[in-house]
């Protein structure tokens, strides 16, 4: 077994105005990734705002005070590099891969949309974005058969007012209802560099690297009364499962079973995360056995279960099956919750622990087999953590999982009584 | 002021290398490759001459259903027994198709890779392809296709294709097949097919630590049990252009965006033009800085996405745009598209957007090339194009020295803005009026 996860140096540093550095030298190949995690996500949105965090994402690629509208774009592809950005409830990370000889001007351009970004943003940008937006959503969401499965799902998991209650996208209503000045004072909140980790992997040098930080990064102001997003750490149990049917225009019944579980990051998560690939990676998985090749009512390759690596409150654990034709909805929902069930009831075995630690491993190389796989995952670690070498832990942790852990963390966090189901059905056949 | 206003230069550009590569005849097959020193992880993929132009016209998607047969058991091992084995190594098998090869590979920790490189040949040499496995496979595969194309998409590739290259043909029908086309498949089809094109040696690609990899014993077995020489590939496939613009309209009610694929038929690979062609792909739709992207996007706010590109295989290619805008908006977003492909075939490009794409393009040969699964493609195109060993570099070169007159003209040789089939899958009932109003070209019902 190894003994760490991440076997590369990883140096850090701290600016004076709060903006942590990471740096993870790899001279391997003449590449640099560069990535930025704001501790800002869809969390902190109040009602009335969803959809703000992701929204302001899209502008963050439309200029900033030295930066020409769609420039930033155009001098990262002019360099050869590849970038993007996403959003999720709890986070905003933007990142690009470069040559390495390109690595100042991603740094400049990083910090110039850091610290200069409101007197660039105006209510063109912001409507040609939300029109870009809306597309996404429609493209998404609501065009594509169960496109809006975990729109449905996360407010039967969370209650109003819990900070994961409401998607990332938000809604049509609010993003129509966005104006400008919101944005300006959400760069201004949130958009500073003692919010932020910088880090960078590759083909650089970790003292040219913290210099180049304090060039460009070192004088824009720190903001010491950024306001926390609500606290979700509890969520009250109901003691009643929730149940949503759904009729739609999908081409077959397809069920979802989602209960909360425990924090990524915890070690309760990591036995979640090895029970979810016990139960739904693969064709040696159990539900792949029992219920698509075994029972033969689900379609082998629409079968699966999954957790949601959310770090500030307990994550959701899916787990999925779509009906073979002539298979009710409630035969498979019956199948699929028995299978869920029996995690707490029947023994994994070793062999099941193997394959599944097996899977893991090769996942885990796999996210550290590039130089942008691991600067996400050391921005990550670093924000919500504080300390990037945390990384090296996750894969022991996971090879260390117990089938006895397994069983109590299934009869602790999936049982019955606290599920959420939720049931599409054909149209037609409603 | 607290931020730098000049835009700093380039430091010293980092020589370019592509991992060396090693050939090998070894085990009765050919060995392709790429040692990465230092990969914990890596990628052994067999590449077979079986991709979907082997297929006969009315049996497209028979590689589909035998790549997951080939996972119900073997001479060795029943389905449950083989999954165990195989996921207990770490991987899975991961099959994939093109119209030139079909390509079945595994993904591990370097000391498992001879392991999974034997269970691997077991399911592709020594398949059970027991009937009634074979049909409940092929059943199961017909239901995700229809699954599948509930999603927008599927139905407008399929019509675009069947109106450039014609449906009586091979490669005028969808690669995958279609839900009917696989529902109609019998056992023996894919049995035939299996001995046909399936005992064959192939090349096997490596990517990873080679100091840590046997290749001859990784030869050994994939190659066991193999005979049979390379096949006659065919030569490249003349494909006309049309003589005038036309719409097909699929009707998909209710439908909040319409999916667009705008495409005409262009040269296959090996064509001399291959990468000022790129090139100009490139700028007018291929990446994100695109002029389409731009336009459709940044300044109209149609969509959340906009590409066009020439694909090209062996035989034939197409250039191809596609894109889903809001329903409101299709006639006018499909005007704007045309109208900057009419624009771009006449005008050719600008010195500022090509040092841009050609900067692109050569810098992602040393980005995007990271991973063994990323290496093992690069040598996948290798072999299959019969390609040299430092095709890589001097692509890369090749790109970083087209200069305006050279791509522009392959704009003006290789984009038929009349000769365009503009597919829309959308709601019929809402854009018909619309599109006829555009006035872009005749409109077609698709059936």
């Amino acid at each position: 077994m190894p003994d760490s996860g991440y076997p590369w140096p990883i140096e850090t540093s701290r600016l004076d105005n709060g903006l942590r550095v990471v740096v993870s030298e790899d001279r391997t190949a003449p590449a640099v990734a560069v990535n930025l995690w704001y501790d800002v996500g869809s969390r902190h949105e109040p009602a009335g705002q969803t959809g703000f965090a992701h929204l302001f994402e899209h502008l963050m690629f439309e200029g900033s005070v030295n930066v020409a509208k769609t420039e930033h774009m155009k001098l990262i592809q002019g360099s050869g590099g590849s970038l993007n950005a996403t959003t999720n409830p709890d986070r905003t990370n933007y990142f690009e891969t470069v040559p390495a000889e390109h690595l100042e001007l991603a740094l400049w351009l990083e910090a110039d949309r850091m610290g200069g970004l409101v007197p660039a943003l105006t209510q063109e940008t912001l409507d040609n974005q939300r029109d870009v937006v809306k597309n996404e959503r429609r493209q998404r969401y609501e065009n594509v058969p169960y496109g809006d499965a975990w729109l449905r799902l996360l407010p039967l998991l969370y209650p109003p007012g819990h900070p994961y209650h409401h998607s990332t996208i938000g809604s049509m209503a609010d993003l129509n209802a966005a104006d400008l000045a919101t944005f300006q004072a959400f760069h201004q909140t949130y958009y500073v560099p003692n919010n932020a980790v910088l880090t960078v992997v590759g083909d650089a040098r970790a003292t040219e690297v913290f210099a180049l930080a304090d060039k460009y990064f070192g004088a824009l102001p720190a903001r010491d009364d950024i306001p926390a997003a609500p606290d979700g750490r509890t969520v009250a149990a109901t003691g009643q499962p929730a149940v949503e049917t759904v009729s739609a225009d999908v081409p077959a019944p397809r069920v979802y079973v989602a209960h909360r579980g425990h924090a990524f990051g915890t070690p309760g998560y990591d036995v979640l995360t090895v029970l979810a690939t016990v139960l739904g990676s693969g064709r040696g998985s159990r539900l792949y056995q029992r219920l698509a090749d075994g029972e033969r009512i689900a379609q082998p390759d629409l079968v699966g279960a999954y957790g949601v690596d959310l770090a500030h409150a307990p994550a959701p654990l899916i787990a999925t099956a779509t009906a073979r034709p002539g298979v009710s909805a409630e035969r498979l929902a019956e199948g699929l919750a028995t299978v869920v069930d029996e995690l707490a009831t029947v023994p994994v075995t070793a062999a099941e622990l193997d394959r599944a630690k097996a899977l893991l491993s090769t996942a885990w190389w796999r996210q550290m087999s590039t130089v942008d796989g691991r600067a996400d995952t050391l921005g990550r670690y670093a924000t919500q953590f504080g300390d990037p070498a945390r990384a090296a832990d996750r894969l022991p942790a996971w090879l260390s999982v117990t089938a006895e852990q397994i069983a109590e963390t299934a009869a602790e966090v999936l049982g019955a009584a606290d599920r959420v189901t939720l049931t599409y059905l054909p149209e037609e056949t409603a | 002021m607290t931020l730098i206003a000049d835009r700093p230069g380039p430091g010293a550009a980092r020589p370019y290398r592509f991992p060396p590569v090693v050939r090998r005849a070894a085990g009765g097959g050919q060995v392709v490759a790429a040692h990465l020193p230092g990969q914990n992880l890596a990628v052994a993929l067999l590449l077979l001459d079986a991709g979907a132009g082997r297929e006969l016209t009315g049996k497209e998607g028979l590689g589909g259903v035998l790549a997951k047969a080939l996972e119900e058991g073997t001479a060795q091992r029943d389905a449950t027994a083989y999954a165990l084995a195989i996921e207990a190594l770490g991987t899975e098998l991961v099959t994939g198709l093109d119209w030139d090869s079909f390509q079945i590979s595994v993904q591990v920790p370097v000391d498992r890779l001879t392991a999974a490189v034997q269970l691997l040949a077991e399911a592709v040499r020594t398949p059970r392809l027991d009937p009634a496995d074979v049909r409940r496979v092929r059943d199961d595969e017909a239901t995700a296709l229809r699954m599948d194309w509930a999603n927008p998409g599927p139905r407008a590739d399929a019509a675009l294709r069947a109106d450039l290259f014609g449906a009586d043909n091979r490669w005028g029908r969808p690669m995958y097949g279609d839900p009917d086309s696989v529902a109609a498949l019998d056992v023996e089809d894919i049995t035939v097919f299996h001995s046909e094109w399936f005992l064959r040696p192939g090349t096997l690609i490596v990517a990873g630590d080679l100091d840590r990899i046997d290749l001859d014993a990784l030869a050994g077995a994939a190659f066991a049990g193999t005979g049979g020489g390379p096949a006659e590939r065919g030569g490249p496939i003349e494909v006309p252009l049309r003589a005038d613009r036309r719409i097909i309209l699929v009707d998909r009610p209710g439908s909040v965006q319409s999916t667009l694929r705008l495409g005409h038929p262009s040269p296959h690979r090996a064509h001399p033009d291959h990468v000022p062609m790129t090139l100009a792909g490139t700028v007018l739709g291929g990446a994100f800085t695109s002029r389409l992207n731009h336009l459709i996007r940044e300044v109209h706010g149609y969509t959340y996405g906009i590409r066009g590109e020439f694909a090209s295989s062996r035989r034939f290619g197409r250039f191809a745009v596609s894109s889903g805008v809001q329903t409101a908006v299709t006639a006018p977003a499909l005007v704007e598209a045309v109208g900057e492909i009419t624009r771009t075939q006449a005008g050719g490009v600008t010195e500022d957007e090509l040092a841009v794409a050609r900067s692109w393009r050569a810098g992602q040969l040393s980005v995007e090339l990271q991973s063994p699964r990323a290496i093992a493609s690069a040598l996948t195109t290798l072999v299959v194009h019969d390609l040299p060993d430092d095709y890589h570099a001097r692509l890369r070169e090749e790109l970083l020295n087209a200069d305006v007159d050279q791509v522009s003209a392959a704009a003006a040789t290789h984009l038929h803005p009349e000769a365009l089939t503009l597919v829309i899958e959308g709601d019929a009932a809402v854009i018909r009026n619309d599109l006829e109003e555009a006035n872009l070209g005749t409109l077609l019902t698709h059936p």
